[in-house]
């Protein structure tokens, strides 16, 4: 895995070394981890205005972006170990409904790491074929504890897939996404009113989690649309034709609307290491976090975009990622990812690239790459990538074997 | 605001006497860090009317001078509830607050007995039995949980801090009052002192915490009030639930004995 990660990067038609950012940094002791990468497309000077970099929690400098052009081969392998373990221990939660529905499912890989900070608090969920012919990705970011990420991840699919039958005649996205959401935070918040346990530390200490939260970006993928559901600063982008088309829009206090909208309930944002409801919380939607309603509301904002052919992946990714790493620079990596990818073999024959539970070697490829890129500039957080191919030939190819 | 002026630079063993501005004698002991122990009042303090005002006292518009540079402050409580422990909230929620320094005072009332209260909130070794924002805490100085042990907070994600180290400044099992000072720590409150009292409501308990704090720079008065407010209060419901809970467990225990 290692060496094709580095083979990956290694290939390339037009290499564009990225230009090392210099910057001072009060850090104590510098952990400079070299990454060599080679991007196929030039960031737009635009990225400038749209970036909006999380300041670092200790009032310190910003992360400094630092890639050398020297790999260390030592320190990529020992990385490479421990995103495979994450990968597989994830990918084993994902359960495939209908074997016959594999082939129909769209390839995807995933990554999800603890980085740098204590604790690890996000999730993910995948669910091919959830329901008839559509295919669930989730990405959950939690604060506080891990809990409500972790119930996010076990049943908002189950709660969607509920709102999808009972509104099957006319089936409208923004509704239905909206109502599973609502569900979810209800859920959260009975459950912490009750003294049920949880596998955390708040079975440890205390019962009473009314402080604890977390994002939630939702994807479905049909036949002919991409649907994404999104509360809190985690985020969803689409690459087509080598653009990076943002699907969600994250939830920070002082998007001008939200401000508006804390205002309005009555809430403040105070600038406190960066903008906070109350100074308290960094993001103006969330699951749970129920001191700060009615403030920080769970209600998604919905897109739903028409699929096309010139489609080529969905990423969706935590703040651990975006912060550090642009939509652009994040779409380039898999582009050429996917690129490099040979064409698939039939189904059956040895040495077959398709996973089993439908992951696919050059987006989980995609996924690790991302998210050492992303550790590699220092993200101070969780990190987790989904990273799914929307390429239409590849499922014609395989139909036609 | 019951703004009130030192007239002593000496401070005595005994109780400090101010003057108030009708000449009515007022004993009050402030939460200071001069004092290392607790000096109970062997009197009972006359009755101080406290004014009901915004949580946040204004800052003076003369400039401050060296004699006005201090002041002692007693935080109103919002209308309504200054009838319950008048006495006791000017004997305990007097803070000395300086010009670049903001003080707020946060209440809850409490369906529990106050023992069952002060069982929790006493755990100066266990403040994430009932503080929502602590992960972890581990008492790094003094035998045994009594005033001048320092515990090293551990805070969970999501919050603009990391670490706070906080020191155990009164701790009196008899009136039920607690008070901590943040001396160190990964966090923007400097020169943080809290004070938390339990006064007995009917059947219920009233708590009382109100704090001191320096006004981070880039913030204001007002901003960092709500901060801090918000955290206090957010504590308070939690603790009120436990208590709760357990005077619930406790009498459905006792029901089936």
């Amino acid at each position: 895995m290692a060496g094709i990660c580095c083979g990956v990067v290694g290939e390339g038609d037009t290499p564009a070394p990225l230009e090392p950012t210099t910057r001072p940094s009060r850090r104590r002791s510098l952990d400079i981890l070299p990454l060599k990468y080679i991007a196929d497309m030039a960031v737009p000077p635009s990225d400038g205005s749209r970036k909006r970099p999380k300041l670092d929690l200790r009032d310190r400098d910003n992360v400094v972006q630092n890639c050398d052009e020297s790999t260390g081969h030592k320190v990529v392998k020992k990385e490479a170990k421990v995103e495979i373990h994450d990968n597989i221990s994830e990918t084993k939660n994902v359960t495939v409904a209908d074997a016959s529905e594999v082939e129909d499912s769209p390839k995807f890989g995933v990554t999800s790491v603890c980085g740098r900070r204590r604790d690890m608090e996000d999730s993910v969920s995948v669910r091919p074929s959830f329901t008839q012919g559509f295919h669930y990705f989730g990405v959950f970011d939690g604060h506080g504890c891990s809990h409500v990420a972790t119930m996010c991840k076990e049943r908002l699919h189950e709660i969607v897939n509920e709102e999808i039958d009972s509104a099957r005649e006319n089936l409208e996205w923004k509704l239905t996404m909206e109502n599973g959401f609502a569900r979810m935070d209800d859920e959260v918040n009975r459950r912490s009113q009750s003294n049920q346990t949880f596998t955390c530390r708040c079975e440890l200490q205390t019962p009473h989690c009314d402080a604890v939260g977390s994002t939630a970006v939702v994807a479905i993928v049909t036949p002919d649309k991409l649907v994404v559901s999104n509360c809190g600063d985690s985020r969803a982008v689409l690459c087509r034709k080598g653009v990076a088309i943002p699907l969600s829009s994250d939830h920070k206090p002082d998007r001008p609307d939200e401000l508006l909208r804390v205002q309005s309930k009555g809430g403040r944002v105070i600038y406190w290491d960066g903008p906070r409801v109350l100074g308290v919380l960094a993001m103006s939607r969330a699951i749970g976090d129920n001191y700060l309603k009615p403030y920080v509301i769970s209600e998604p904002e919905v897109t739903v975009t028409e699929r096309t052919e010139e489609d080529e992946c969905l990423i969706l990714a935590s703040d651990g990622l975006w912060d550090v790493v642009s939509n652009e620079t994040a779409c380039g990596v898999v582009r050429m990812c996917l690129k490099a990818q040979k064409p698939p073999s039939p189904p059956g024959s040895p040495g077959s690239d398709v996973a089993a539970d439908g992951s696919d070697r050059a987006c989980s490829d995609a996924s690790i790459l991302l998210t050492k890129l992303a550790l590699a500039r220092h993200s101070s957080d969780n990190v987790s990538v989904v990273v799914v191919d929307l390429r239409r030939d590849q499922r014609q190819s395989s139909n036609s074997n | 605001m019951l703004l009130l002026q030192h007239q002593q630079t000496h401070i005595y063993i005994a109780p400090e006497i101010f003057f108030y501005y009708k000449f009515k004698l007022i004993i009050i002991m402030p939460s200071s860090l001069h004092f290392d122990r607790f000096n109970p009042i062997t009197h009972a303090a006359t009755t101080v009317a406290i004014a009901n005002g915004v949580n946040c006292p204004k800052q003076p518009q003369a400039p401050p001078s060296s004699t006005a540079a201090r002041r002692l402050v007693v935080p109103s409580l919002s209308s309504g509830r200054g009838i319950a422990a008048p006495d006791t909230v000017a004997l305990h929620h007097a803070h000395v607050v300086d010009p670049n320094q903001c003080c707020s005072i946060v209440t809850q009332h409490i369906n529990a007995p106050v023992s069952a209260v002060w069982a929790v909130v006493r755990r100066f070794d266990n403040p994430q039995g009932y503080k929502n924002f602590v992960r972890s805490c581990h008492v790094i100085t003094g035998d045994g949980i009594r005033v001048g042990a320092v515990r090293e907070v551990r805070v969970v994600s999501g919050l603009p801090a990391e670490t706070s180290t906080e020191r155990l400044e009164i701790l009196d099992d008899e009136r039920h009052v607690i008070s901590f000072s943040m001396v160190g720590g990964d966090h923007r409150l400097r020169n943080y002192q809290s004070v938390t009292t339990l006064h007995a409501n009917g059947n219920g308990t009233l708590v009382i915490e109100s704090y001191v704090v320096d006004v981070p720079q880039g913030n204001t008065k007002e901003e960092t009030c709500v901060f801090v407010d918000t955290i206090v209060r957010c504590n308070l419901q939690s603790l009120a639930q436990i208590a709760e809970n357990r005077t619930n467990n406790c009498e459905h225990t006792a029901q089936h004995c």
